[in-house]
């Protein structure tokens, strides 16, 4: 809609979703979630089932632009418009969410990262839309979504940065620094059995920042961009140890 | 909203009235001019320039022409045939009302598509080519001194102001003004000082971004034309309008509903000309608005150089100062001349200072058009001169709120013009500041990686002159009371005021006074609604209009024979024998006001001063460089306030918008002078989850006596010392000094790690 | 390439013609001359355009008009007497210029409806889709207080 208005895009025919029944949260095998494409984002966050068993996902939903497009803007297109500035691949990509995509080929089930190819790019093919993700039960593990914006508050992330700890291990995901959500395997192999331990994360930090590749844009430079993810993985681990769940 | 009219004892002014349109503008209903529509209008879309400095070789508006719903398509040519040099500005006749022959920025408006759909207008400008022939282009201010990109290649000051005339038919120049002044011996007392000081600061440049994006409406006949405007100057446009086509000003109707912030932008000529003729040459009215991202290409704030040096003798006193201010007007001058120089007789500060030397250049660059942007090249000029004072006072030892108390401009002393200051509380509030961030006492310096500061600031303006303003003070047959006056409300609350100003004359409740609304036709001149000038010009207008009005209404009682007490409705149904006429009181007010000499030297330089003083408490965190304000204090010499809540949330809104220009907001150009970031998704405003913790305001007590009932302006006073409060605070918190705006994050961190 | 739609208005059945690329806002001021919905950043950002849709506030900006078919839309011009949201925006000063207004009136109405005894910090989240240039913020919040102390009745 966005690139709709500013000319971006001129569509001869919009295609409404709306009426296709995909707007439903519920619960799948296995404690995992299912979440209908249609949802809105502000259903989502108002969700009790999402509160009560994934609530780094209420919380970074809070955050999430604003309540009126909340209101408006769906699970779906939050997931396939591929701006890696958005909030919600990096985190769902770290809670190993699965999106279920429909297409005249018929259904396939494909983990969320492998949704993005580059920047504004996604890898639906013709035809295919998203009909619904699974998000897997949390259990045991603990995660938590930071968000650093370097302009004013309400911006687009400069960095989004989402961890889940599983027992000793952790998994971290970046995003909006990088061109699309990226996985820091270095700094999850430092960060192995150490996840209290303040040199690893520095040290971590200091390998996440050299392991992505990032670009200086209106949010700033390369270089402070690095810095913020060193700072911002040692404290998004920290927030993910002490997050009540 | 049924409002009767109280005749009331109590006093109006002092009192803390709600905003008389409150009604209007909870439900939706206030009429701004974005609502008009009149029968058979066209709707206006603008053609942008695509380089930053370039001759015009071709403009191809045939396919546009040709789509399907286009009324028309106008450049620069078409309006030459109607108005034969069709150049506008009130310091220089600088700017096309489309672009010709040349384009100076990137933005410019080239050349305009009409059609009754604006979907379809704004879709032919898409089909529009435009060639150019690329020119060398300036951006800088300081290059523009000396650059041979030269932006226009001759001068045309319009001829209003004496210090402009000189400039007429110069060449191969960007600069378009120079102001010098000189007092005492600045060189000779800075060799003899017995320590010197020298910094250079720099400001970025940003935009005012009303919520409501500059419109006009035009309407017209063969003999008559009316524009619909959101103009905080409708005398200024009906002046200027009337200029450009040749006609008297009494067949240029210009009027002026509420408008959904001003802060600058909406002054002067802006799309006022350009409606006016197509109307003219369409014989069809014609509307343009603007959107949030057009509203950067057409007005900004000035980016600006500052070099400051100070020679201080041992006792901490301030002996002398050096200013050279250099202002990046862009393409056109618009009011950046009467900045440069207004303003720039306050560069050295609110400090007793004898030697004195300021030298202060408006310059032409190949960017927007800067203008004034709420404070008037104040807030420029104080983020320089107290970050230079905190820098002194830290290097002499010195604690930064002893060192300014040492140098003081006290009541009764010369300021730099030699004009002696009156009624300008610059101790009292530079004291309030200190007593509420209890500067006395120890503070809470944070640990580990948030650490804390606090900062202080104060500054001060001079309050542009001469300017006048008219008004008319009706009272109708049935006591009810209908103040006339060309002062436009575009928040700042005015109609509430002057209704006060008038009730407190006439002992007639202010909610029961009705204000009319700009109307050339209607109201009387007023210079325009600007620099917190307002309450004070108009006020004292309404004053002397409503003290008219009661001083005829006394004569009727005295001739009728009636009683001194006798009701208003008695008066009339005496006179005429029955419910019938009115009494119209009028009143003008013009200040002294004497020009500076060759010197720069006046002893009446302005009618009176704003001062604002700015405390702040913030914490920084040294791992990211964001900085988090916890407290801001800002205090302010008002004189006696009007309306105690008004004032309190005009200190409030201006340091909340000062915050945003001191800490992220910055319109970002890249090499060839293209705007990155034109829109509100790029260019960052403060929003609710960015303001203090706390925000404290404060009027001082204090009185301006040549002002109505004690008052003056306040619009602009809250911006003007928040930028170098903020940097002293940092200074504080983590000892590195920024010499730049926007203090970002990572200019923070940056600054840090250099440190290091 | 104009249809026809029905919808509620304001408690009103009513009918229009709209344009696939029409928004909300161009259809409230062009087909029904309500304007204090109005444009400012166009983006989805300031909340000047909010609209509710069904109950949900909607940033009229960016909804495509011919999505409230058979909805029920309503603007700060629904109503008669000024509500406790209103007033309390009076009696708090929570506005200047009054562009931004009826963005913060509407979606206030909505928080107190979801939150009737709100916060500071869910005050600020909730309402910082709207964006005042004035700086009513403090006042705003203050607003938001009284009206939720209003609509409690104390
Ligand atoms: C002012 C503003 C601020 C914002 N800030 C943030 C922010 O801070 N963080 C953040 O994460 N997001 C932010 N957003 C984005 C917002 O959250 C939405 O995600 C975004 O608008 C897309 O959602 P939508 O449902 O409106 O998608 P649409 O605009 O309807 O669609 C986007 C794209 O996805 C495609 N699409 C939609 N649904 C499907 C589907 N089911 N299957 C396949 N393709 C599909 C569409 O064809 C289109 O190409 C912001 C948006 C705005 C307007
Ligand atoms: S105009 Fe719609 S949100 Fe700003
Ligand atoms: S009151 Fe002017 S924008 Fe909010």
């Amino acid at each position: 809609m966005l690139m709709m208005k500013a000319g971006v895009l001129r569509p001869a025919r919009l295609v409404s979703l709306r009426k296709l029944n995909l707007d439903s949260i519920s619960n799948g095998k296995d404690g995992v979630l299912v979440v209908g494409a249609m949802t809105t984002l502000r259903e989502l966050e108002r969700s009790a089932a999402v509160k009560e068993g994934w609530p780094v996902i209420t919380r970074a939903l809070r955050t999430l632009s604003n309540v009126r497009v909340r209101n408006v803007a769906t699970v779906g297109g939050a997931l396939a418009h591929a701006d890696p500035h958005m909030d919600l691949p990096p985190l769902l990509s770290a809670l190993g969410a699965r999106a279920t995509i429909a297409g005249p080929q018929g259904e396939r089930s494909a983990p969320i990262e492998s949704l993005y190819a580059g920047y504004l790019e996604n890898t639906l093919r013709r035809g295919e839309l998203i009909t619904h993700i699974e998000i897997p039960p949390l259990g045991k593990r603990r995660a938590a979504y930071l968000k650093c914006t370097t302009r004013s508050a309400d911006d687009w992330p400069a960095l989004g940065m989402a961890v889940v700890l599983d027992g000793g291990e952790a998994r971290i995901w970046v995003s909006a620094a990088t061109d699309k959500p990226t996985r820091l395997l270095a700094a999850e192999k430092i960060l192995k059995g150490q996840i209290t331990d303040e040199k690893a994360l520095r040290q971590a930090g200091a390998a996440a920042a050299e392991e992505v590749h990032i670009e200086s844009d209106l949010h700033g430079s390369a270089d402070y961009k690095k810095q913020l993810i060193r700072v911002y993985l040692a404290r998004a681990v920290h927030e993910a140890r002490n997050a009540v769940h | 909203m049924k409002r009767a009219t109280q005749s009331t004892e109590t006093p109006q002014v002092g009192r803390s009235v709600p905003r008389l349109e409150s009604w209007l503008k909870v439900t939706g209903r206030a009429e701004y001019v974005h609502n008009l529509r009149l029968p058979g209008m066209l709707y206006g879309k603008i053609f942008r320039s695509s380089v930053a400095h370039g001759r015009i070789k071709r403009i191809d508006v045939s396919a546009a022409r040709a789509l399907g719903g286009v009324h028309s398509v106008m450049t620069g040519e078409d309006v030459r045939r109607l108005v034969p040099d069709p150049y506008y500005g009130p310091a220089f006749h600088d700017q096309p009302v489309l672009a010709l022959d040349k384009v100076r920025y990137v933005g410019e408006p080239v050349a305009v598509v009409l059609a009754s759909d604006p979907h379809v207008a704004e879709e032919a400008t898409h089909l529009i080519v435009a060639e150019y022939e690329a020119l060398p282009a300036v951006y800088d201010e300081v290059a523009a001194m000396t650059s041979k990109a030269i932006v226009h290649d001759v001068l045309k000051p319009a001829g209003t102001f004496p210090d402009l005339k000189h400039f007429k038919g110069r060449t191969d120049t960007n600069v378009a003004l120079d102001f010098h002044l000189r007092r005492g011996d600045a060189k000779k007392a800075l060799a003899g000082a017995h320590r010197v000081f020298e910094h250079r600061f720099r400001t970025q440049q940003v935009m005012h971004t009303p919520l409501e994006p500059l419109v006009s409406v035009a309407e017209s006949t063969e003999t008559s034309l009316t524009l619909h405007t959101a103009s905080q100057s409708p005398s200024f446009v009906r002046s200027e309008v009337a200029r450009l086509l040749g006609w008297p000003e009494n067949r240029v109707r210009v009027r002026v509903p509420y408008m959904g912030g001003g802060f600058g932008a909406k002054l002067y000529i802006k799309l006022e000309a350009l409606v006016a003729v197509l109307s003219l040459l369409t014989r069809r009215a014609v509307k343009i608005s603007l959107t949030m991202e057009e509203q950067f290409f057409t007005i900004t704030k000035h980016a600006s150089t500052f070099r400051i040096k100070s020679g201080v003798s041992a006792d901490g006193r301030i002996v002398a100062r050096e200013c050279e201010v250099w202002w990046n007007g862009g393409a056109y001058a618009d009011i950046g001349p009467r900045i440069t120089q207004k303003s720039g007789f306050t560069a050295p500060g609110p400090y007793d200072i004898d030697n004195v030397l300021i030298d202060s250049y408006a310059l032409y660059t190949n960017l927007p058009p800067a203008g004034a942007l709420r404070g008037f090249g104040i807030p420029q000029l104080v983020w320089a001169y107290e970050s230079h004072t905190d820098m002194m006072a830290r290097a002499l030892g010195i604690d930064p709120v002893e060192f300014r108390r040492r140098n003081l401009l006290r009541d009764g002393r010369p300021q730099a013009t030699g004009t002696v200051m009156r009624d300008a509380a610059i101790e009292k509030v530079l004291e309030r500041v200190a007593v509420l961030l209890d500067w006395k006492n120890p503070f809470d310096r944070g640990s580990g990686a948030l650490r804390r500061g606090r900062g202080i600031a104060v500054g001060f303006k001079a309050c542009v002159s001469p300017t006048t303003s008219l008004a008319a003070v009706n009272v109708n047959a049935d006591g009810s009371c209908i103040v006339y006056c060309s002062t436009t409300d575009m928040g700042q609350g005015s109609d509430t005021a002057m209704a006060q100003i008038a009730g407190e004359v006439l002992n007639m409740a202010a909610e029961s006074v009705t204000v009319v609304h700009s109307d050339t036709d209607v109201t009387p001149y007023d210079m325009a609604t600007l620099g917190s000038r307002s309450l004070f010009h108009m006020g004292n207008a309404v004053k002397l209009a409503a003290e008219d009005a009661k001083k005829k209404l006394d004569q009727l009682r005295n001739e009728l024979g009636l009683p001194a007490d006798a009701e208003i409705p008695d008066i009339f149904k005496r006179k005429y024998g029955m419910q019938a006429g009115n009494v119209v009181g009028t009143g003008s007010y013009v200040p002294t006001y004497k020009s500076p000499d060759e010197n720069g030297l006046t002893d009446s330089a302005t009618p009176f001063w704003m001062v604002g003083g700015t405390g702040v408490e913030l914490e920084v965190d040294t791992e990211t460089g964001r900085v988090r304000i916890t407290r801001l204090v800002n205090v302010a010499d008002v004189g006696t306030p009007i309306n105690p809540r008004i004032v309190e949330t005009q200190l409030s809104g201006a340091s909340i918008m000062q915050l945003g220009f001191t800490l992220h907001e910055k319109m970002q150009f890249d090499a060839d002078g293209q705007l990155r970031n034109a829109s509100l998704a790029e260019y960052k405003i403060p929003g609710l989850l960015d303001i203090p913790q706390e925000i404290v305001n404060e009027a001082v007590v204090a009185e301006q006596k040549t002002g109505p009932f004690g008052a003056k302006g306040v619009g602009e006073t809250g911006t003007f010392s928040v930028s170098p409060a903020i940097a002293n605070a940092i200074e504080d918190a983590v000892g590195v000094r920024l010499t730049s705006l926007p203090m970002t994050p990572e200019a923070v961190f940056m600054q840090l790690q250099e440190s290091k | 390439m104009r249809r026809e739609i029905r919808f509620r208005l304001n408690g009103e059945a009513v009918s229009a013609q709209v344009a696939p690329h029409e928004t909300l806002v161009e259809l409230l001021q062009e087909g029904f001359g309500l304007y204090g919905a109005r444009e400012s950043c166009g983006q989805g950002l300031c909340g000047c355009c909010t609209v509710l849709v069904d109950g949900r506030a909607v940033s009229g900006c960016l909804y495509l008009a011919s999505l409230v078919e058979d909805s029920d839309v309503r603007t700060i011009e629904d109503g008669g007497e000024l509500d406790a949201v209103q007033q309390a925006f009076i009696e708090a000063s929570g506005f200047q210029c009054g562009f931004c207004t009826p963005g913060f009136v509407l979606m206030t109405r909505q928080l107190l409806d979801e939150i009737p005894d709100p916060s500071e910090d869910d005050i600020k989240h909730y309402l910082s889709g709207n964006l005042c240039r004035c700086g009513a913020y403090p006042e705003i919040i203050a607003a938001v207080k009284l009206a939720a102390r209003k609509r409690k009745g104390v």
